[in-house]
């Protein structure tokens, strides 16, 4: 009897507890969201990267909108920096001091990236990057308040030279765009596939921004190459693999990419079919998670993801687990120790945030071009997936064991 | 052999895209003193347009007829707006108007289009290759050869065998002595301001197929255009067709043996000529 | 008229550059650095463009060359910033001399192109030469030292503050001794008519050498505050197309007023900074912001201002 009075008066208190006493607080928790800032280049010629992290976070913050992170709301605040790294930091500085975030993502380029995530250790922020494939990120210039979920672009050349290893083609011509990212991934490219004992017979770096392609066109076909490595940014890569199938080059010379993009697919179509690569995210990879996060993103943008669609969303939802691990999402340092060395399980398969230099381990893809009529364009179909440790460089630095 | 053949068609083509595009900078500078910077973004225009056009119709051909007039419209209805008003200003004012405009027409295809790129599809008379000396050379590209020297000689003879073609020469020459000898001057600006807008916009239509449109290609080209002006002699239009297949030639070939640095070339040679002989190979010499 | 309203403001602005740093939150503190700088880099322009009569497509080189000169001292060195102001400085001055030496053997719009080209070669270079300048990456991590040997630390944002404000107010007085010197009416001789300067028996092309440079000095300065202040230089900061918002900065404040391209230049910035926080489609409203400016107040925002005053008056 006393027993079954205790308990009653017990949970009456606790209930009464529960409702009464943190009625202001839990207020004052649903007006203190968590916000995350996401300074990408909106405007300008890199305007359909900045898109896609965005539609990632509207996605999310769809998802998580019931649950929220630690019981509370989580912002998402938006700016452009119009690709220009100076815009940037100055966008970023905005979002942090202004807006009081801790955490920063949706950075497109990597001489965004490496602007602002110079700054970050100063103003005690992390830096999450979904997009940024520049190798000195965790290498030359790693800090501990940057962390990369996304594929590397050294992680990208090496899936599929590991691929092209087995592969029968035997000669290569290398084309690579005129600035950093370019000339690194074929540098990557070249050292790994004549390490396979391959050969690259040519190699050629036109200007970024190049509108004609013909010489180079005819350079491949002059060197009797049976695969064309291509590092070329989004808009040079579509207009050169449009060249290429006019020029009826695409029959001879396998088209070999280090990121396949959707969005090529779409617009270049046909002329892109056969074409091999590495995908940091492929959409068509067959797990439930990620059938079902695919129909979602369909059905709220009415497009396939792409690949910094899938990589940003990922990033975002392991940045919750691990907040929500640590317990806090004020004191940075403690989100720091908690990530170092935690694993998430994303759309594309398992990943393990390495403590050394803060790159995410994970499957590397090699996809194929292929027509498929369930869509209404090409799309990416995996031919080979390597296992994490097999696509990641070194720690804190570019090569490979 | 064939190998010399094609790189001789590719800077064929390189240059009629070239000449579209810069004639009508050259021909705005010579009879409106205007340096144009929103002309790259008209070229953008016609681009845009096209994908429109074809994506609607179906209509490769009638697009190429319907665009370039339409882009001419939008670029005289600017010029009459605001170019017009400030003629008498020191040349700074109207360079940087165009320059205003340039991001605004930008911007506002970004609006309309959205940011990824638009494929156009040639027709299937133009798809594919013909076999030129053994190699497989595009047929689009043959195509634009043709249509830069149609409308080369199309506007040369207007420009010479026309009496309207005589009074844009006039204007040319000197708009005041036009002006009193009845030459209604305000109205032959607009006009060619909005027929170097066509012209640009018809070598956006024709560079579609090739290259896409995509936001950014009128920066990429205006550059470009620069280079072959001062080469050729601004306001000269037969400077334009030189400097055209000379910038052609040198991308066409620099890119084949020395990809990294032609670029750079082309811009000590343009350095040059604007030092020691700044009207270029066919212009005035003021 | 003009300038004793000038002299007039002149204390009310600098009571508001002394005590702004107490009243303005600290992100907004670091907008008005950013201003102050491109407000010095407007200012340089317009001595070329508003005292002589030279309009110049390449001006953002210098800034750059200034920019990437401060950082590579700063990051190789670590020396008081002055030092990497003065490195900064004088590398745009050394280059601008030869580009000055074969851009003022034309005049116009040749010289306007021959600037532009200048400009894109350093661009391209800038670009290119990745073991200097790291690329397309550019160079990131540039560090604020200290004012001097010792001196104290310009980490704090209040301090460094006070060092660009008291730079740009010095370069502003500097540039206004210059324009009233006997070698500035020369310059502005030239602007109003260069045939009769040469008839006359003086030889224009000195002038504009040494004015070309003086400017792409100042510039260079600008540069040289930007690198440490936002922690990196990266090709950007020399491409054409900030040469052209250096253009569009000194009309919208005011041609050949030097305070008016400063002032210029930060209400050109604000109205972008503040237009991009409401959409992305900005640059539709700043260039139709500006092509009305161009139309209807020639004179810029001092031109405005001071025909309002004077109507007033």
């Amino acid at each position: 009897m006393r027993r079954r009075e205790f308990l009653k008066v017990a949970a009456t208190g606790g209930l009464g507890a529960s409702l009464g006493v943190p009625v202001y607080l839990r207020q004052a928790w649903a007006q203190n969201p968590i916000k995350i800032g996401m300074p990408a280049a909106l405007s300008g010629g890199n305007a359909q990267y900045g898109i896609q992290a965005k539609r990632a976070a509207e996605l999310f913050a769809k998802d998580i909108k019931a649950k929220g992170i630690l019981g509370r709301p989580v912002e998402f605040i938006y700016e452009d920096t119009a690709g220009d790294p100076a815009t940037a930091v100055r966008k970023a500085q905005k979002l942090v001091e202004k807006d009081g975030v801790k955490f920063l993502t949706g950075v497109v380029l990597s001489s965004e990236a490496l602007a602002v995530s110079a700054k970050c250790p100063e103003w005690k922020v992390i830096f999450m990057s979904t997009i940024n494939g520049a190798g000195a990120l965790t290498a030359k210039s790693f800090n501990r308040y940057f962390f990369r979920v996304n594929t590397s672009g050294p992680m990208g050349a090496r899936a599929i030279s590991l691929y092209l290893a087995e592969a029968p083609l035997k000669r290569f011509f290398a084309l690579g765009s005129d600035y950093a990212w370019g000339r690194d991934s074929v540098m990557s490219f070249e050292s790994q596939i004549t390490a396979a004992k391959k050969e690259v017979v040519g190699k050629d770096f036109p200007p970024v921004g190049t509108k004609d392609f013909a010489s180079y066109i005819a350079k491949v076909r002059q060197s009797r190459a049976q695969g064309c490595y291509l590092a070329l940014p989004g808009q040079d890569a579509t207009i050169f693999l449009k060249q290429a199938h006019q020029f009826g080059i695409t029959r001879e010379v396998k088209p070999i990419m280090e990121i396949v993009e959707l969005e090529n697919m779409k617009t270049v179509g046909e002329a892109m079919v056969g074409t091999i690569g590495s995908s940091r995210y492929p959409f068509t990879v067959d797990t439930p998670k990620n059938r079902d996060f695919v129909k979602r993103f369909h059905d709220m943008h009415g497009t396939y993801p792409d690949m910094f669609d899938g990589e940003t969303y990922e990033g975002l939802e392991w940045l919750a687990q691990v907040i929500q691990k640590a317990d806090t999402a004020e004191d940075v340092d403690k989100v720091i120790e908690a990530w170092e060395g935690s694993s998430y399980e994303g759309l594309e398969g398992p990943f393990l945030m390495r403590k050394c230099d803060h790159q995410a381990v994970q499957l590397g893809f090699v996809v194929e071009v292929v027509n498929d009529p369930k869509y209404p364009h090409p799309v990416p179909k995996i031919l080979a997936t390597y296992p994490g440790d097999k696509v990641t460089p070194k720690c804190r630095t570019e090569e490979f064991a | 052999m064939a190998f010399v053949a094609e790189q001789l068609l590719n800077a064929l083509a390189l240059a009629a895209l070239l000449f579209l595009v810069s004639a009508g900078l050259s021909l705005v500078f010579g009879i409106l003193r205007v340096v144009n910077f929103a002309h790259g973004v008209f070229y953008m225009l016609g681009a845009y347009f096209a994908f429109t056009a074809v994506t609607v119709s179906g209509q490769f051909w009638l697009s190429l007829l319907l665009v370039p007039p339409v882009v001419g419209i939008v670029g005289a209805l600017l010029e009459a707006s605001t170019l017009r008003f400030i003629y008498r200003r020191p040349p700074i004012y109207q360079l940087l108007l165009t320059f205003g405009l340039a991001l605004i027409l930008e911007e506002s295809v970004h609006v309309l289009y959205g940011p990824t790129a638009k494929g156009v599809d040639p027709p299937a008379l133009l798809q594919g290759s013909v076999q030129v000396l053994g190699a497989a050379y595009p047929r689009y590209r043959l195509f634009l050869v043709v249509l830069g020297v149609a409308v080369g000689v199309a506007v040369w003879l207007f420009l010479t065998r026309t009496r309207a073609g005589l009074v844009v020469r006039a204007v040319a020459q000197n708009s005041e002595m036009a002006d009193c000898l009845g030459a209604d001057v305000p109205r032959v600006r607009t006009l060619v301001f909005g027929a170097a807008c066509a012209l640009a916009g018809l070598g956006g239509a024709a560079a579609a197929p090739m290259t896409t449109a995509y936001l950014g290609m009128g920066v990429g080209v205006i550059v470009d255009a620069f280079v072959v002006v001062v080469i050729g002699g601004l306001g000269s239009f037969g400077g334009s067709m030189a400097g055209s297949l000379i910038v052609g030639a040198a991308q066409t070939w620099g890119a084949f043996y020395l990809p990294e640095t032609a670029m750079v070339i082309m811009y000590a040679v343009m350095g040059g000529i604007l030092i020691f002989r700044p009207w270029g190979l066919f212009g005035q010499e003021e | 008229m003009t300038l004793a309203r000038t002299r007039a403001l002149a204390p009310a602005a600098l009571a508001a550059l002394a005590i702004l740093p107490w009243v303005l939150a600290r992100h907004q503190l670091s907008i008005l650095v950013d201003l102050l700088i491109f407000g010095l880099f407007a200012m340089s322009l317009d001595l070329i463009m508003g005292y002589t009569g030279m309009v110049s497509f390449g001006h953002a080189a210098y800034f750059g060359l200034g920019a990437y000169g401060s950082a590579l001292v700063l990051i190789h060195f670590e020396p008081p910033i002055p030092v990497a102001l003065l490195a900064g400085a004088l590398l745009a001055g050394v280059v601008a001399a030869p580009v000055g030496w074969f851009s003022t053997r034309a005049t116009g719009i040749y010289f306007a192109m021959l600037t532009l080209a200048f400009a894109q070669l350093l661009y391209t270079v800038a670009y290119k030469w990745r073991d200097l300048t790291g690329g397309s990456d550019g160079i990131a991590g540039v560090p604020k030292t200290t004012l001097f040997w010792g001196g104290p630390s310009l980490a704090e944002r209040r301090t460094f503050y006070y060092l660009v404000a008291v730079i740009v107010v010095l370069s502003l007085l500097a540039c206004h001794a210059l324009v009233r010197s006997p070698f500035g009416r020369a310059l502005q001789a030239i602007r109003e008519n260069e045939h009769r300067f040469v008839s006359l028996g003086r030889d224009s092309r000195p002038f504009k050498l040494v004015v070309f440079v003086i400017a792409a000095a100042f510039a260079g300065l600008a540069g040289a505050l930007f690198a440490p202040f936002r922690g990196f230089a990266s090709p950007e900061v020399m491409f054409w197309v900030l040469s052209g918002q250096g253009l569009m900065m000194v009309i919208t404040g005011g041609i050949g007023t030097l305070v008016g391209p400063l002032i210029g230049a930060m209400v050109f910035l604000l109205v972008q900074e503040i237009l991009s926080s409401y959409t992305e489609h900005w640059m539709i409203f700043t260039g139709a912001v500006f092509v009305l400016i161009v139309i209807f107040l020639p004179g810029g925002v001092v031109g405005a201002a001071r025909r309002w005053f004077e109507a007033r008056a």
